[in-house]
């Protein structure tokens, strides 16, 4: 269970720690992959908490949504639209409803236990 | 099964963690802000453009050089050679100088005396201080007490005494040898050390500094110590 947190934490520490700065241009590019990142992360662990959870799955899907919301960002940059909202915007949506799903899932989980304690 | 799944988690927040770190480092960036007003900049720029002048009279005199090379190589190298190492050991403050500049007198203050206080040596911070005066107008070739300033000179307190190369300083009243490059140089000088604050400094030590007329013909001795060259050493031939 604390695996995964040791993991954040090490993984923070050692950003700061080595105290990498990109140049400002990439930053967008940056931005949308923590974001893509992020969204891969919760649908995993919903995934997991709804038993759908598959390894392929999971881990192409990080690493591939990644990279799509980087080319995409950089395509629109190349074109002139800005498509890294529809990014944004995509992967926020489904962050939202992921997180949603989540909560709802420990809600259940937590009311049950309480009423067989009870 | 189960593992598995958090050894992949944690791989994953492992990323997630140090791309969200590199993004706070970037975001985070403090800004440095130009807050320089008109008048700073032009004095920067001034500062800069005296600074490109300088470099171009450094490359003309290299260039002399390089022609002088070239013209006397068929001659005589070994001259031409001789001559760089007598403006390098000019440079280095190992020759005696003769030029025009001015000579300083530091004495105990009338007032001292006449209250009775003891003569106290010059400290060494105050001493820098002359030094850096004397340095930002072009006062190249420096002696005190009759111990010329090289590079590597050092200035400090030894045991309560003020020493110039490791050799005391004597009490005042002792003088100060200044070589400029030209007389204008040293009336530039000596208009500025009249006009410099620095004399007050001595009169807090009960010390006054008589600061005398430029003249034309100013002696300063040469570097008389062995030099110490503990970090320059001769590169292997081709390097």
């Amino acid at each position: 269970m604390w695996l995964p947190l040791l993991g954040l934490i090490l993984g923070i520490s050692l950003g700061l720690l080595t105290d990498i700065e990109i140049p400002s241009v990439y930053e967008n590019y940056l931005s949308i992959a923590v974001l893509a990142a992020l969204d891969t992360l919760f649908g995993g662990v919903r995934a997991q908490l709804q038993h759908v959870y598959d390894d392929k799955v999971f881990v192409t899907g990080f690493f591939f949504n990644i990279a799509l919301a980087a080319g995409l960002a950089f395509l629109g940059v190349h074109l002139g639209v800005d498509l890294y909202l529809a990014a944004i915007f995509a992967f926020g949506v489904r962050l939202f409803q992921n997180i949603a799903v989540i909560r709802r899932i420990i809600l259940t989980k937590w009311s049950e236990r309480k009423g067989t304690i009870g | 099964m189960r593992q598995g799944v958090y050894v992949r988690f944690t791989i994953i927040l492992l990323i997630v963690g140090f791309m969200i770190a590199v993004q706070y480092n970037t975001v985070q960036k403090p800004e440095s802000r130009d807050t320089r007003d008109i008048w700073e900049i032009r004095q920067e720029l001034s500062a800069e453009k005296q600074l490109h002048s300088e470099l171009l009279s450094d490359i003309r005199e290299v260039n002399e050089t390089i022609t002088k090379y070239e013209n006397l190589q068929s001659e005589s190298p070994a001259q031409a050679l001789n001559d760089t190492l007598e403006t390098l050991r000019e440079k280095a403050g190992l020759t005696e100088v003769t030029s025009p500049g001015l000579e300083l007198t530091i004495e105990p203050s009338v007032e001292g005396i006449v209250l009775g206080q003891t003569v106290s040596t010059i400290s060494p911070d105050l001493l820098v201080r002359l030094l850096n005066e004397i340095n930002r107008f072009n006062g190249h070739h420096i002696s005190i007490d009759g111990k010329r300033i090289i590079q590597s000179s050092p200035i400090r307190d030894i045991n309560g005494q003020t020493t110039v190369n490791s050799l005391v300083v004597q009490t005042p009243p002792f003088s100060i040898l200044i070589g400029t490059d030209t007389l204008e140089d040293a009336e530039k000088l000596y208009n500025h050390l009249k006009s410099s604050m620095i004399a007050d400094d001595f009169f807090i030590d009960n010390l006054s500094l008589r600061i005398g007329e430029p003249e034309n013909m100013v002696t300063v001795p040469a570097f008389d110590q062995e030099l110490e060259n503990n970090y320059l050493k001769n590169t292997s031939k081709g390097d």
